[in-house]
């Protein structure tokens, strides 16, 4: 069975720019997620987070710029061959499919399967054993998550929280190297919040991953962050150590607006 | 050894009934009801194959009487005079085969377009068939359609003699033979499908259904499941077509219309969307319902016999009427179809056990929230 056990390369984000129709959402934006760390990207709603997930994943091009994992250019690939290369991602909506909870991870196991319809249609042994496997380790990372007592509950049946966390998971199946989560904690409460932070601190002391973090939770990204990066109406206008970017003026001033230019902002 | 035995008799023990059931009937039915057997095997194979494209995949078609009629014509084509004459146990693997193809065939467009759209573009198929089985007389023998050759297996013919055969005194006529290939050939089906439905396959086209954006980036190639989806319904479509033409012993183009494709989505609606034994009732009903309307039209109110044509309405009609009707009932009160209302009603007197019998020392520990929830056993 597949597990990546090298260290992730570098992800490198080259001056995206993303275009709706004369919407500039990304404007030159330009990172790099340093192996192994976490890194954030905040802003204020509408400032094009959710967009530059979205390049990472290959579920928009970019009309410019360049997304490079390691040697692979990313902005060139579909999105299952970014997963391929082990880019997994979360949604800020959760988007799950129907079945149980073990049945959602297992579609994470996708990339690292390999029985196709032939084989699964007549059974044959090697699909049957590639299963089991697999389902040995989705439950594994079920466990890991705290959802292990629902590994067989149909994930329509779960509070919102342990269904975001069924996203997490199911991400993690796909044994990834670079993680990236689209507001993992939103519109969970205090506890969940915690839980989950405790998994993505975990999980990248365990698997040395790199996480890409979007969140509008402050105190989450502040503990959580290596590094930070912050958007604004798609310009990226700082970047640094979380205590740096929380000092920064130009943050302030877009999260908080001064006198003189919150009017034009508005 | 006996532990073995007696725990795949209490998980499979309901299976192994019915599958004996269903050997024993030949014994007893005569042959209006196998005939009525026959065509409710038949449709529920063709049903599985649209239940996976339409019910989890999620792609809308209209085009499964083309992919029916491939596989009957196909068959009577390869097997028959004029045609290659082939062994008709080869021909009828080529023309299951050549229902794949001509599902490949559509596959640029089957892979790219999604959900609604393509049942719009498969109703091309269907028409430009029916077209093609009405002129291309040589091979499809026009309006009339064409005999189906009998099928042979190594020198066993399924038809009334050829050799006699007479078992435990009861003669075995072509009914009866038939009845047992269909049942394998079911079996077949269901094994199969319930093999993809719950491997890896399965679970990529669910995802497809139910996000295409989840799916792109947990791995699935969203063109290459879609098309392949639409492949193995053509395959199923074509392996029903065979049985049909058997069963019928002719066929004629008028069978193969937009009606058909119709009846089938009603199978899958009625039956349950993505589950082969929903699949399987649903297609029994659709079926049998207008055949016994048929038979017991002189019993039933407000139904004219057939031929008396004085204006009232005939057993067809009424069971058009009746399918619209249950169609309607279904969508209403159990959209989850038939297999969804069996599941509810299992997982309810699951719940009602444990009030009648609280002394039941079973070997069920699971707290009460998980086997309420539970429908599905543990893959092993």
């Amino acid at each position: 069975m597949t597990t990546r056990t090298a260290a992730p390369p570098a992800l490198d984000v080259r001056d995206v720019t993303v275009r709706f129709a004369g919407l500039t959402a990304l404007d030159d934006v330009s990172f790099t997620v340093a192996p192994g760390t976490v890194h954030a990207v905040i802003g204020p709603n509408g400032a094009g987070k959710s967009t530059c997930f979205n390049v990472l994943s290959g579920l928009y091009r970019p009309a410019q710029g360049s997304v490079r994992l390691g040697d692979a250019e990313l902005t060139r690939l579909a999105p299952h061959r970014i997963a391929a290369l082990g880019v997994a991602r979360t949604f800020q909506n959760i988007v799950t499919t129907q079945g149980t909870v073990a049945d959602n991870l297992m579609l994470g196991r996708h990339v690292l399967s390999r029985a196709g319809f032939a084989a699964s249609a007549l059974r044959l042994p090697r699909a049957a054993r590639e299963q089991r496997e697999h389902l040995a380790r989705a439950r594994e990372i079920a466990e890991l998550t705290g959802l292990g007592e629902h590994f067989e509950t149909p994930v329509a049946l779960l509070s919102y929280g342990d269904r975001k966390r069924v996203e997490l998971a199911r991400a993690l199946c796909l044994e990834p190297r670079v993680l990236l989560l689209d507001e993992p904690v939103a519109g969970m409460n205090a506890g969940e919040r915690a839980r989950t932070a405790e998994v993505v601190r975990d999980v990248r002391a365990e698997l040395g991953l790199s996480v890409v973090l979007v969140e509008h939770d402050m105190g989450l990204v502040m503990r959580l962050a290596d590094e930070v990066t912050v958007l604004d109406f798609g310009r990226a206008i700082a970047h640094g150590t979380p205590d740096e970017v929380r000092r920064d003026p130009e943050v302030l001033r877009a999260y908080l607006g001064t006198g003189t230019t919150g009017e034009d902002a508005a | 050894m006996s532990d073995v035995l007696t725990s795949v008799l209490r998980r499979r023990g309901g299976s192994l009934l019915l599958a004996v059931l269903l050997c024993a009937l030949p014994f007893y039915l005569d042959a209006f009801w196998l005939r009525i057997g026959l065509f409710s095997m038949a449709a529920a194979i063709g049903a599985v194959g649209i239940g996976l494209l339409s019910g989890t995949a999620g792609q809308l078609s209209l085009g499964h009487a083309f992919f029916l009629a491939v596989g009957a014509y196909g068959y009577v084509w390869l097997a028959g005079e004029p045609g290659p004459g082939l062994p008709p146990a080869l021909a009828a693997v080529l023309a299951v085969l050549l229902a794949g193809a001509a599902g490949g065939l559509f596959s640029p467009v089957a892979g790219r377009v999604k959900g609604v759209y393509l049942g719009v573009a498969t109703l091309a198929l269907v028409f430009l068939g029916h077209h093609v089985l009405l002129t291309a007389d040589s091979v499809t023998g026009g309006f009339n359609g064409r005999s189906v050759p009998p099928l042979e297996l190594g020198g066993f013919s399924f038809t009334e003699t050829d050799p006699e055969l007479t078992v435990l005194g009861v003669p075995f006529g072509a009914e009866e033979r038939l009845w047992y290939l269909g049942l394998a050939l079911f079996a077949l089906t269901w094994f199969t499908a319930r093999g993809l439905l719950r491997g890896r396959p399965g679970r990529a086209l669910v995802a497809l259904r139910d996000s295409e954006t989840a799916a792109s980036v947990m791995g699935v190639q969203v063109a290459r499941y879609r098309s392949a989806a639409f492949v193995v319904s053509s395959m199923y479509a074509g392996l029903a077509g065979v049985l049909l033409a058997l069963s019928f012993r002719r066929v004629v183009p008028d069978y193969f219309s937009l009606a058909l494709s119709v009846d089938y989505l009603a199978m899958i609606v009625i039956g349950g969307l993505g589950s082969v034994a929903g699949a399987t009732a649903g297609a029994v009903f659709i079926t049998a319902l207008p055949l016994l309307m048929t038979r017991y039209a002189d019993q039933l109110p407000l139904v004219a016999t057939p031929g008396s044509g004085d204006g009232s309405i005939g057993p067809t009609e009424a069971a058009r009427y009746l399918y619209g009707a249950a169609i309607v009932v279904i969508l209403l009160y159990a959209p989850d179809g038939l297999h969804g209302l069996a599941r509810r009603t299992r997982a309810r007197l699951r719940r009602r056990r444990p009030v009648t019998a609280p002394s039941d020392a079973g070997p069920s520990p699971r707290t009460p929230a998980t086997t309420t929830a539970r429908a599905k056993e543990h893959t092993p």
